[in-house]
């Protein structure tokens, strides 16, 4: 039965390591279904999209260039070059879409709170067998 | 904590030390060095943590709901406060369980606090953006959030050692 106690541990104790073993864990069961599935070879889709609504859905290797995207009043600038991915541009005031930098894996993402707007590279064929990658 | 003058005054400046952190916080751009949507030094936690402590899971709930509420006005931003309010709920959920378990220290419940955080913004980023796609970030602010943790559970375990002699209940 759970009780309080009136003096609190003040050092760490060995059981603390508990906490830290399950955040870790945690971490990496959501990084394994993320990041686990890749394809050597095969296409990537980028998706874009504006408050959960998905406004681009086109193969990476057509997506070339810059495309300006706006959301909730903010407007973003992606750039694409050989199948890497960025936000060149952003008015926002954090800025992190930007400091995000490239992306170019399935699984990866750039996100924008203030615009609602998340880019994603995920597989053109889900049901593909996949290969993972370290 | 019996409801008096006193103690209500004390709440009230523990809640302007909290929004004050927020504001502080702000200045120092964690999001620089790890660019995640959401990834904060935690500054305010250090006075729900304390307050958890010293006060009790009342008091501290109260200082955390007047922090989200009063943060999310200034800030302007009604989303802001439906961040701050799932991330703060999810941390005081957690660190309340920890504390009455009494089985880990100040720094295991900060660093469950820390991580109850991260997971709840994750969840209000979810809501907003109406996309999973952000659970991606996950990994990356759990790790994150034993550091902050940490840092956290060390100051506040400090201020509670220089605080036991100070009538605050």
């Amino acid at each position: 039965m759970p009780t309080r106690s009136s003096r609190p541990k003040y050092r760490p104790t060995l059981r603390d390591t508990l906490i830290v073993a399950a955040i870790v864990a945690l971490g990496l069961i959501v990084a394994a279904l993320f990041y686990a599935k890749a394809t050597r070879g095969g296409s990537v889709v980028v998706t874009v999209s504006v408050a959960g609504e998905v406004v681009e859905h086109t193969p990476v290797s057509q997506f070339d260039g810059e495309h300006v995207y706006t959301g909730n009043g903010y407007t973003l600038t992606v750039s694409a070059h050989d199948g890497q991915i960025c936000v060149s541009h952003s008015d926002c005031d954090g800025q992190d879409c930007v400091h995000t930098g490239e992306i170019r894996r399935i699984g990866q993402s750039i996100v924008c709170l203030p615009a609602q707007i998340v880019i994603r590279l995920e597989s053109a064929s889900p049901g593909d067998a996949d290969v993972i990658v370290g | 904590m019996k409801v008096s003058a006193k103690n209500i005054a004390l709440c009230g400046v523990l809640s302007a030390l909290a929004l004050g952190l927020s504001v502080l916080e702000s200045f120092f751009p964690l999001s620089l060095l790890i660019p995640l949507p959401g990834v904060k030094l935690g500054l305010a936690n250090i006075v729900t943590l304390f307050a958890l402590y010293a006060l009790g899971s009342r008091p501290a709930l109260a200082i955390l709901l007047t922090r989200c509420v009063l943060g999310s006005l200034f800030a302007g931003n009604a989303s802001a406060l439906l961040f701050s309010l799932l991330g703060g709920l999810a941390s005081m959920g957690v660190m309340i369980a920890l504390r009455r378990w009494d089985k880990f220290s100040v720094f295991g419940v900060s660093l469950g606090g820390a991580a109850a955080h991260n997971i709840g913004q994750i969840a209000a980023a979810v809501i907003v953006l109406n996309s999973t796609a952000v659970l991606s970030y996950l990994p990356l602010l759990l790790l994150v959030s034993l550091f902050t943790g940490t840092l956290t559970g060390l100051l506040v375990s400090l201020l509670l050692r220089a605080a036991e002699r100070l009538p605050l209940r």
